[in-house]
Formats: structure tokens, C-alpha cells, sequence
């Protein structure tokens, strides 16, 4: 894989009027019009398997709004307080929500996003780069353990491992708070267990099914699936909410 | 590829401790001295097409260059106004400092902040994420040009190059927001900094910069920084700068 994204560097003339957002994404297969082949299949890494690496954009922005966007109101096994906690957020016009103030959308709202991010794998290790909210993500594919005692932490701390064609990642280490969606304001806790499952369909398309496990907030785990595409021939910016964050001082609740 | 090779082996071998912490998980495939210690002074690493590896966790070897970067007697060559602006921010106590807003930092004072950032080098790309603020860096190393016209960032865009056995880092498109150090060094959208890595061992990067930004400087001047030391068995920790309390308390002169 590295061999051929090599060998088609070299072979790409580079323009001279190259921009930063436009520059030709080198080593993907592309059709005879010059289009990235979007149904091409997965790449493979060095080890059969299969590689995520890319820049991906939501299909669609619904779960950082509302987590529950697909479930059925009674299907959604929310605890009471959970709810209560949820309704008045909404009713306080999501005021508080940590994205509105320049914190992190935590995992799995990250993915969500309408901005896009950038898989890296390598051998022991992904890194997720995301422009939403600037930040990044280390998903440790080592073998090594969770930590038993994580302090706790925006982000958590994420392993992974392959099922077969599915990176399975495990999250935990969350403080308690974050807010799962932006609309709704549903809570989670510090006994939240996130466990992710990336599947890249094929060049194009890339699948992360999440499963949100909090038995303080939640009756029982509850599963989501956010769909992305690839994003050829882009890149990520810089994306500092700080500097404009004018907001706070004008978001007004009940 | 082969060192990542071995860094699986290793990693496979290893049987984890079940009390491993975040921070104290042995980091895999380094060479060891007899002692179980990291051998700091062995080769620097290489990519699989002979270049350097800068691949780790690394930490400013001496974080003293962060108020001034000219710290070692390096005389800057202002322009007037420039130097009276600096003058002024450090009168200030480096008030109006965009980390008091919680704004990131740039290539330079990031090069010279204390806090570790982890190395990830791929064939066609370096890309650093830093500890402070979980911010990240990608420099490019596929050859693509540095763009025109763009967007100024705080970041700003780049390419990186081997001259031998250094990287040679270009970056341009910063906005004139940033600052180049703690002291207030400033900076126009005319900068272009030249970052030189050089991974002299295992355990330490040489780094000099060149700070070419005719709007503020009459010319170029070059500074070596504390460069960086290998950061064996520990982690990055979640960092994020939440607590902006701090901007009504700045008092200047």
C-alpha cells in the first residue's frame, strides 16, 4: 500500500497553483475520468488487514443533534433522571452544552460532526484527527489493556482490536460532563463504555456502529450507526472555536 | 516498517500487566539497555526507504526557550515598529497572549513549549499531536508544494523536505495573530518558518529555526532551541484548556 502511494506520488505532476484544499489525494484508485473510484474495495495494510486510513465526512449530521435520532422514543432505554436532566436542557435551549462553550464533543458525538476528520492507522496504533473541535484521538491497537483507574477525561482512552474485517475500539475514563448530543442534552456518566465498530465498506464508505453502554444513566446498552464517505482530493483545517466564541455570552435559557 | 514490525512482535510478546496504567505502559520496540532502561544513545531509527524515523513521544529538552526564543543572545532585527510592539508586550507582562484566551500556539512556541507531542511519521506525511490543548500538526512530505493562497492560520501549512539525514520543514500561511513566544515576539502573514529536525540518536532531536518574515524583521535570524528528548514509557495526557479564567485577571502595566 505504501509502495503504490509512493510510486503514484512520484508519478503526479504537481501543479504549481495547488491550493490547500484541493490538492489531489495520491494513492487512490480512481476511475477512467480521473474520479476517485468510490466502490473500489477497502485497502489492506501490510498485515491483510484492512486499512482505514482516509479523511471521511458524515452522510448525515442527525446524531450529534440527537443520539436517539433512530430509536424509538420507547425504545430508548433512557433512566428517569437521565430524562428528566435531558428535557430540561432542551427546555433550557441546550444552554449549557459543552460544544456551545468550545469543550469537546466527546466520543461518540466527535464522529458526528459536520466537519470532516482524518484516520491514520498504523501498526499499534490509530489516530483520529479531527477538525471538529481541533482535537485528536489515540486508539491504542497494541495489545495493551485498559487502565483500571483512567483519570477521567473528555476523550476517555481508547483501545482497539480487528474482529475480522471490524476495528472493535473500547472506550472508557469519561468524566461525567459531556453531552452525548447537542438538541437533545443527554447525559451519560463516568461508568460510561463506549465500544465503537469501524468498518470500511469499501474505498468510499466507511461505517462506525457505536454502542453506548452507562449503567448509571441507561437501562441497558443502546446501538447507533453513523455512515461516512470518503472525502478524496481535501483536507482538514485548523479550526480554533476560542477565537470567535462570542456566543456564551449571548446564549440565553429559560 | 521493520521497526513497526518488531514493535508488534514485541508488543505480542509482552504479557501486559493487568495494573498497567495510562502512563506507565512500557513503550514497545526500543532499544534497551541491559537494565531494562531505554538505550537513548543508540541510532536513530529509519523509515523502510532510509530516512530518518522521528516517530515517539518527545519533550522540549530544556522549555527555557519559550518566553524568548532569542534567549541565547541571537540579536533580532526588528523593524521599529515591531520592536516597539514587543517592547510594549513585554512592559505588559505578556498580556494580550492569545494562550490567555485559550487560543492555540504556533509552530515556533510550540516547538519551544515543555509539554511532550508525539511524532508520527508516515511515507508521505509527519504529523505531530500535542499534549497541550490536544492540538494537532500536519506537515506534509509528499512532495506537494506549500499553497498560495489560503487561509491564514495560527498553524499555518507545511512541507517538509530531507536535506540528508534532517528534515527541513517549510511553513507559511500564518495569520498575524500569533505570537512567536511567550514574550511577544511578533509575527505578520509575510512569516516563513524553517523548522530543521535532526534525530542526532535514539533519544534526542536537534532543532534550529528560522524566523524569515520581512513585515516584522529586516531579515532572516536563526535560533537552536533545546530540541527534544525521547519520552520512553509514558503517554500524552488529555489537555484541554477549559479553564479560561484567566483573561480578567491580566493586569498590564
Amino acid at each position: 500500500m505504501m509502495k503504490r502511494i509512493l510510486v503514484a506520488m512520484i508519478a503526479i505532476c504537481v501543479p504549481l497553483s495547488a491550493q490547500w484544499l484541493n490538492y489531489p489525494t495520491p494513492g487512490i484508485p480512481r476511475l477512467a475520468n480521473g474520479k476517485p473510484n468510490l466502490e473500489a474495495p477497502a485497502p489492506k495494510t501490510a498485515d491483510g488487514k484492512p486499512d482505514l486510513s482516509g479523511l471521511y465526512d458524515i452522510d448525515n449530521g442527525r446524531l450529534f443533534q440527537d443520539i436517539a435520532a433512530d430509536i424509538k422514543p420507547q425504545d430508548f432505554p433512557i433512566q428517569p433522571w437521565a430524562a428528566a436532566l435531558a428535557k430540561q436542557r432542551e427546555e433550557d435551549m441546550r444552554k449549557g452544552d459543552p460544544y456551545s462553550h468550545c469543550l469537546p464533543p466527546i466520543v461518540p458525538r466527535i464522529n458526528s460532526g459536520n466537519r470532516p476528520f482524518k484516520i491514520l492507522q498504523l501498526p499499534g496504533l490509530v489516530a483520529i484527527l479531527y477538525e471538529t473541535g481541533y482535537l485528536f484521538r489515540q486508539i491504542f491497537t497494541d495489545g495493551r489493556p485498559l487502565p483500571k483507574d483512567p483519570q477521567p477525561a473528555w476523550m476517555g482512552y481508547s483501545v482497539g482490536k480487528w474482529e475480522g474485517d471490524t476495528l472493535v475500539v473500547d472506550t472508557i475514563g469519561f468524566q461525567d460532563r459531556g453531552w452525548l448530543d447537542g438538541n437533545k442534552g443527554h447525559p451519560h456518566t463516568d461508568a460510561m463504555h463506549v465500544t465503537e465498530r469501524f468498518r470500511r465498506v469499501n474505498l468510499g464508505h466507511l461505517e462506525i456502529q457505536s454502542t453506548i453502554d452507562d449503567p448509571k444513566a441507561y437501562t441497558k446498552p443502546f446501538t447507533v450507526t453513523q455512515k461516512l464517505h470518503l472525502l478524496a482530493d481535501s483536507e482538514i483545517l485548523e479550526n480554533i472555536c476560542n477565537e470567535n466564541e462570542k456566543d456564551a455570552a449571548h446564549l440565553v435559557g429559560k | 516498517m521493520k521497526a513497526h514490525t518488531v514493535m508488534i512482535a514485541i508488543a505480542l510478546a509482552a504479557s501486559a500487566p493487568a495494573f498497567s496504567q495510562w502512563l506507565r505502559y512500557p513503550t514497545p520496540g526500543i532499544p534497551r539497555t541491559a537494565d531494562g532502561k531505554p538505550n537513548l544513545s543508540a541510532p536513530a531509527p529509519k523509515m523502510p526507504d532510509g530516512k530518518p524515523d522521528l516517530s515517539g513521544i518527545w519533550v522540549a529538552a530544556d522549555g527555557k526557550y519559550l518566553p524568548n526564543l532569542a534567549l541565547d543572545g541571537v540579536e533580532v532585527p526588528f523593524l521599529p515598529w515591531a520592536a516597539a510592539l514587543y517592547k510594549e508586550r513585554q512592559a505588559n507582562h505578556g498580556m494580550g497572549r492569545p494562550s490567555e484566551r485559550c487560543l492555540t500556539h504556533g509552530v515556533t512556541d510550540f516547538d519551544a513549549l515543555g509539554t511532550p507531542r508525539r511524532f508520527i511519521q508516515t511515507p508521505g506525511m509527519l504529523v505531530i499531536i500535542f499534549e497541550a490543548y490536544n492540538h494537532w500538526r500536519q506537515i506534509f512530505l509528499d512532495g506537494r508544494p506549500l499553497p498560495q493562497t489560503i487561509q491564514p492560520v495560527y498553524m499555518g501549512y507545511s512541507v517538509g523536505k530531507w536535506d540528508g539525514d534532517t528534515l527541513v520543514v517549510d511553513t507559511t500561511g500564518f495569520n498575524d495573530r500569533g505570537w512567536l513566544d511567550d514574550g511577544g515576539h511578533p509575527q505578520t502573514e509575510q512569516l516563513h518558518v524553517t523548522e530543521r529536525f535532526r534525530r542526532r540518536n535514539f533519544g534526542h532531536i536537534d532543532l534550529q529555526l528560522t524566523i524569515d518574515d520581512p513585515g516584522a524583521y529586516a531579515k532572516p535570524w536563526t535560533v537552536n532551541l533545546s530540541g527534544f528528548n525521547f519520552f520512553a514509557d509514558q503517554e500524552l495526557m488529555e489537555s484541554i484548556c477549559e479553564n479560561e479564567k484567566d483573561v480578567q485577571h491580566m493586569v498590564g502595566k
